[in-house]
């Protein structure tokens, strides 16, 4: 609009005795003039930034992260919290205090949350003001990839040098330190995604992993260790997720614990005492007699007997619902969560192992239209 | 080198997406034939002894496993697993393949007749029997039914290979559960079919039991039957290209 401007004062001047203001500091626009003579246009007539589709401009989004935190403190003082100390949770409850909704669909209600965990993670502009893109790998497309997998390469080819280095010397041994990659796991394909800032193909994340495996076969990889590592992720130990809850006492004195369990339509809650003598109940009734046979009473002792602990304990089963096997699978997976309380950490990992902790997850499967059963299908007739 | 984690390892009811690496985190995995947990889950431990050996008698592999474990979701032990001394693998397999439209109760109640009915005989003939044989008279139906199974597993199998319009069966080498699964199908299948219509399952199994456990028997004899073909067919080895 300003070029237009200088365009139409340069044609007016040529055309004298106009008297059309011009709000134009005047040496400027005399240098202006000289320039504009060699210049194509098409570059002065967009603004360069707004071609890219960007959906949300970096000050839109700055608007966005300071209406938030004011509005966070309207809300507390609403909700008689101190705006100085108040927290996500705090946030959601008041939202569904204030705004309740039935909305079936949980992403379809009103939510409050930090704009940078609404609005997706964007780039900002990938070229200046006359057009040329900063990064050198812009026309491939997926920039941030490339360099990345350059910067990958880059690193092998040091390895390899230091190799060589080493072998002119004298000194190369196949036997050295390697990296330590237990208990981690190489990034998943949305963590690269988000590292990177772009999309990327299932073929590329793959290529990307294969470098990375390469670079670790060569003997003196232990030198890019940090490189490495920074795209393993850290697994968490399986048995830390396990709930563990203290142990309780009667009136006696007598320790005991609770536990509930599932197994396919049973539910089981369970009571297991301490300084008893293996009796069992179940609904009121003996287990010999509840569970005739022999495998469903197997179940029972199973937890018990791979603790040691076959004689020591008492316990008091309420199960409904769901039939023979299905009911002693399920006080079985109640009594283990319950003898998690008598033992030591080192036993809860052995009984997570041996897979008595996990509840499971099969099910009878629904019948589907067109098909007698859930995978028998009608028999086929030709005519 | 890298050590641990670095390793692949799938099972193998898992078919890959696009690519053609086995990876346990590679996008496009996909549980094929309809297991309802997540690949990432391995299967149970529940012998009691593995769980007491300290880490430091462990070979190397077995480490690892062990390293493998703690960080990845187990699945739960099946109804009819435990850890006492009475659960046995193998019988508890054989149970399973014998049963018909589910009915678990019937096929351990004849498992446990069997079982019953071998006692029964080797005690017998252990009285009848002179001082000098009793020692080698076996009276344990367990020692005898896992006895009779390694009998009945053939070394060698064959497979149907199609060349120039004409199949030939040609000798193939054999994995241990292909092995273990055919000496269990065939004693099965020997059971119900070569029987009077008024002997019992129980009955002719502890039969067949103990016939192939003194190599004899019509299991044996198939198995037998089966290496000879193999031996025949030798000329075809070369057929196979895996």
């Amino acid at each position: 609009m300003a070029a237009r401007g200088w365009r139409l004062c340069a044609f007016l001047q040529r055309c004298s005795g106009c008297s059309m203001a011009m709000n134009v500091p005047t040496p400027v626009r005399m240098s202006l003039l000289v320039r504009l003579i060699g210049t194509s246009s098409c570059l002065h007539k967009k603004n360069m930034a707004a071609t890219f589709h960007e959906k949300y401009t970096e000050e839109f989004i700055k608007q966005q992260i300071e209406e938030f935190n004011i509005g966070k403190r309207h809300l507390a003082n609403m909700m008689g919290e101190d705006p100085e100390t108040i927290g996500q949770e705090d946030i959601d409850r008041a939202i569904r205090y204030l705004f309740p909704s039935g909305v079936f669909d949980k992403k379809a209600r009103p939510i409050m949350k930090h704009p940078l965990e609404i609005f997706p993670k964007q780039r900002a502009v990938q070229w200046g003001e006359d057009g040329r893109p900063f990064n050198y790998l812009f026309y491939t497309g997926k920039q941030s990839y490339y360099s990345l997998i350059h910067d990958t390469y880059e690193q092998f080819l040091n390895i390899q040098m230091y190799e060589d280095q080493l072998r002119d010397k004298g000194l190369f041994s196949l036997d050295c330190k390697p990296i330590n990659l237990s208990g981690s796991r190489w990034l998943t394909k949305e963590e690269l995604e988000e590292m990177l800032v772009e999309h990327i193909s299932d073929q590329d994340y793959l290529y990307f992993l294969r470098l990375l495996e390469r670079m670790l076969s060569l003997p003196y990889c232990s030198i890019k260790e940090e490189y490495v590592l920074k795209f393993r992720r850290r697994m968490e130990d399986q048995s830390k997720k396990q709930i563990i809850e203290a142990l309780q006492f009667d009136e006696s004195g007598v320790a005991f614990s609770k536990g509930e369990g599932k197994r396919k339509t049973a539910k089981a809650t369970v009571i297991v005492r301490d300084h008893g003598s293996g009796n069992i109940t179940v609904n009121g009734v003996d287990y010999l007699f509840y569970f005739p046979s022999l495998q469903e009473r197997e179940q029972l002792m199973f937890p018990f007997q791979f603790l040691n602990r076959l004689g020591m304990h008492d316990m008091e089963c309420t199960v409904h619902s769901g039939g023979i096997s299905a009911q002693a699978g399920a006080i079985r997976l109640a009594s283990s969560r319950a003898l998690l309380s008598f033992i030591t950490e080192k036993e809860v990992e052995s009984m997570r192992q041996a897979g008595l902790l996990t509840p499971d997850p099969r099910v009878r499967e629904r019948k589907k239209p067109g098909q007698e059963g859930a995978r028998r299908k009608f028999t086929w007739k030709k005519r | 080198m890298a050590a641990g984690g670095s390793s692949l390892v799938m099972g193998s009811a898992v078919r890959l997406g696009r690519c053609c690496r086995l990876n346990a985190w590679m996008p496009g995995l996909v549980p094929v034939r309809g297991s309802r947990y997540n690949p990432y889950y391995l299967e149970p431990e529940i012998y009691k002894e593995r769980h007491q050996i300290p880490v430091t008698e462990l070979g190397p592999e077995e480490a690892a496993a062990l390293e493998l474990r703690t960080t990845r979701p187990i699945k739960a032990a099946l109804s009819h697993q435990s850890s006492s001394v009475f659960y046995d693998f193998l019988v508890s397999k054989f149970t399973n393949m014998m049963m018909l439209k589910g009915q678990k109760l019937l096929s351990r109640s004849i498992m446990s007749k069997t079982f019953e009915s071998i006692k029964r005989k080797q005690i017998e003939s252990y009285h009848k029997a002179s001082e000098s044989e009793k020692d080698a008279i076996e009276c344990n139906p367990y020692k005898i039914f896992h006895q009779a199974l390694e009998n009945c597993k053939p070394v060698i199998g064959l497979t149907s290979i199609q060349r120039g319009g004409k199949s030939y069966q040609v000798p193939t080498p054999l994995t241990d559960n292909r092995r273990r699964f055919l000496a269990m199908k065939w004693l099965l299948t020997e059971c119900r079919e070569n029987r009077h219509r008024r002997t019992h399952m129980n009955e002719r199994l502890s039969q067949e039991l103990l016939a192939a456990f003194n190599n004899e028997g019509n299991v044996i004899k198939r198995k037998h039957d089966l290496h000879k073909m193999a031996e025949a067919n030798r000329a075809f080895a070369h057929f196979r290209w895996w």
